[in-house]
């Protein structure tokens, strides 16, 4: 059995085998390290409501077997974009330049760079083992995160948004990149993402030109890959799609891939989840839910059956129900799969 | 003969072949009957000289005295923008740099500007191909000098002159390839056209306002920044030789440089000096053997005459002046003349 459940540092061998694993770039979970390290004590500090900044909490999960105890996937979750630094977007817009006399009507599209995502909730860091890619299971280490954010609604953004990895070329290099900030860093899309990994996107943001730039003076290229997401990036997509969430008016400033966005109470996930007490049982019939526990630190998630009834409580199987850390009597939290 | 007077109503159907003889690029010269006969309306009421001082146009032709034939024009704006609007871009520079990554780049930024609204312009210099020979450009060019000298209230302390850009045999330019043609489709030669019937301002409100990197354009419109075209070099340097320097800004169309020198910088402003004269019949006895060029100015506005004096023949201060030369700059026996020699360091 799988469950999704908090990041601790001792699964850092773990997660670095999967990331090395993995054929989608996972910028936001650092190679390095010790920088790993660092994300991953971030991360135990939020669940445990440690921090002096709440808006400071960043949640990595886990995908676990169970069984065996190995790491298949890992999510993350940002309450608040930019943690009191820019959170740095291309925010796309159209300028119509106009003569009447001349006969001339031309819209100029435009990239501005915008901070205006600062502050948004952020699906990030989704990596999964190739074995489970077609599986429940990863529907269930995405969706999971939106059970954990109706914990706390509190602490959560109005907007939800995730960063989708944008196309590359045969090379597997970013024509977007090539054709936008390599002229300004000399360096490599690799070299560049690296540092992203390492330092951190506000550092390397920082350093990106200021003023808006004419998508018509870029490469046919750069212009062909804006706002277009990396075909392995497809399923991810879709699920989020089917929670609401829509290409906005963002891109990603380095690979000019789409910004996903949503508002958080439209989540649809959230939106259809239910609060009901366990009632522990050896059988139990009925259809597959994503089912939470309704703990913050000690948060559980996984794939199970249960029978959605009128009343205030539902009977879970007892593995399902320990695996869950969910007693009789203890709330649990269900939404559809 | 050849010399220099203010412009008349009467040369409109010269001005208009000239024009046709002008091709692309200069812009200042539409051949437009209507917008033509306007321009020297405008001119010959700047020559009145009651007129506002931000909107004098100063436009003067070459004349050759013996067939009456004009030879060429140039021109004076005595303060350009006023009208209109006047845009350039200014080749800014843009850091970026970061020690931990060991990044530090400069990037060629083009900012829209309007920095060069009220200088005196000088512009719209154009020769006729036959008379294309001997001192007639240089002499064209440089009458303009004495015009400034002699009038320097009337001036901007700042004279510019724009240089046409590099565009190639097919009269295409790589600039505007590379930045205007994105911005709307138009051919540089119709968006040039436009720009000489007094439209640039108008093109120019279609251009992208907010400022350019350089290497977002093409190699090869990056490579024509600051270029002039091949037919512009020789006004160039001309322009060079009196002190004019490029000044960071060019043309948003074709990319062609701007230049520039303060007024009283200008060599032949600076070196002509106010001179009496005396007849002199025989000058053709040269007595000054290196045959020095001197272009002399009759110090009148309405009635401006230059002549180019070709072996200038001095005493004690005074300029000698042939009786025929007397007559074309309609010198009275108490006028002095403004002088100086066309070419620099042969006083």
């Amino acid at each position: 059995m799988y469950i999704v459940r908090p990041a601790s540092i001792i699964d850092l061998p773990g997660i670095e085998k999967l990331l090395a694993n993995n054929e989608v770039r996972v910028t936001t979970l650092p190679s390095d390290r010790d920088k790993l390290g660092e994300l991953l004590h971030l991360s135990a500090l939020s669940f445990g409501k440690q921090l002096d900044n709440p808006k400071e909490s960043t949640f990595i999960f886990i995908l676990e077997n169970i069984e065996t105890g190995e790491v298949a996937g890992v999510s993350g979750l940002d309450a608040y974009a930019g943690v009191g630094y820019p959170f740095f977007n291309y925010r796309m817009e159209e300028l119509i330049h106009a003569s009447h006399n001349l006969g001339v009507h031309v819209t100029a599209e435009i990239l501005y760079l915008s901070h205006e995502l600062t502050g948004s909730s952020v699906l990030r860091s989704f990596a999964i083992k190739k074995e489970l890619k077609d599986t429940p299971y990863f529907e269930l280490l995405s969706r999971a995160r939106f059970l954990f954010m109706a914990q706390d609604p509190e602490l959560f953004s109005e907007v939800t948004v995730t960063e989708v990895q944008g196309q590359l070329n045969d090379q597997g290099d970013s024509d977007f990149w090539n054709s936008i900030g390599k002229h300004f860093f000399d360096i490599d899309f690799h070299t560049a993402d690296y540092y992203v990994g390492i330092k951190s996107k506000t550092f390397i943001a920082e350093l990106m030109p200021q003023h808006p730039i004419y998508v018509s003076l870029l490469t046919p290229e750069a212009q062909g890959v804006m706002n277009k997401a990396h075909p392995l990036t497809d399923r991810t997509c879709q699920l989020l799609s089917r929670d609401g969430f829509d290409k906005s008016r963002f891109i990603d400033i380095f690979d000019g891939g789409p910004v996903l966005k949503n508002k958080t109470k439209n989540i649809q996930t959230i939106v259809n989840s239910k609060q009901k007490y366990v009632v522990t049982s050896d059988l139990v019939g009925g259809i597959k839910y994503l089912i939470s526990n309704a703990e913050y630190g000690e948060f559980r998630c996984t794939i199970g059956n249960l029978v959605d009834g009128i009343g205030g409580s539902v009977r879970l199987e007892n593995s399902l129900a320990k695996a869950i850390h969910a007693s009789d009597g203890d709330s649990i939290r269900y939404s559809f799969l | 003969m050849f010399f220099i007077r203010p412009i008349e109503p009467r040369d409109l159907e010269e001005l208009i072949t000239m024009a046709d003889e002008s091709g692309v690029g200069v812009t200042s010269l539409p051949a437009n009957r209507q917008k033509m006969a306007a321009k020297i309306e405008r001119a010959v009421q700047a020559f009145l000289g009651d007129v506002d001082q931000k909107d004098a146009l100063y436009l003067f032709v070459l004349e050759d005295s013996e067939t009456g034939e004009l030879a060429g024009v140039s021109a004076i704006e005595s303060q350009i923008g006023h009208q209109d609007v006047w845009y350039n871009y200014r080749i800014g520079n843009t850091v970026h740099a970061s020690a931990e990554l060991g990044v530090h780049k400069q990037t060629k930024t083009l900012y829209l500007s309007n920095d060069l609204t009220g200088t005196t312009e000088v512009c719209t210099l154009f020769l006729r191909e036959r008379y294309r020979k001997g001192a007639n450009g240089r002499f064209l060019s440089k009458q303009r000098y004495l015009f400034l000298a002699e009038n320097q209230q009337r001036f901007s302390e700042r004279v510019i002159a724009e240089m046409r850009g590099y565009s190639d045999e097919q009269g295409i330019s790589p600039f505007w390839e590379g930045l205007g043609r994105k911005f709307f489709q138009m051919d540089f030669k119709d968006a040039d056209y436009l720009t000489g019937m007094g439209d640039k301002a108008f093109i120019a409100e279609l251009m992208p306002k907010f400022p350019i990197y350089v290497p977002f354009l093409s190699q090869s419109a990056q490579d024509v920044i600051s270029k002039v075209h091949t037919n512009t070099e020789p006004a160039l340097a001309l322009l060079k030789q009196e002190g004019f320097r490029l000044n960071n800004y060019i043309d948003i169309f074709d990319g062609g440089p701007t230049v520039e020198c303060r007024l009283q910088d200008i060599r032949a402003v600076k070196e002509s000096g106010v001179l009496t004269w005396f007849e002199d019949n025989n000058r053709a006895d040269i007595t000054n053997p290196k045959g020095d060029v001197w272009m002399v100015s009759n110090q009148k506005f309405s009635e401006y005459r230059v002549i180019i004096v070709d072996g200038a023949n001095f005493n004690n201060g005074s300029i000698a002046l042939t009786s025929s030369e007397i007559d074309i700059l309609k010198l009275s026996a108490e006028d002095k003349v403004r002088a100086v020699a066309i070419k620099p360091n042969i006083k």
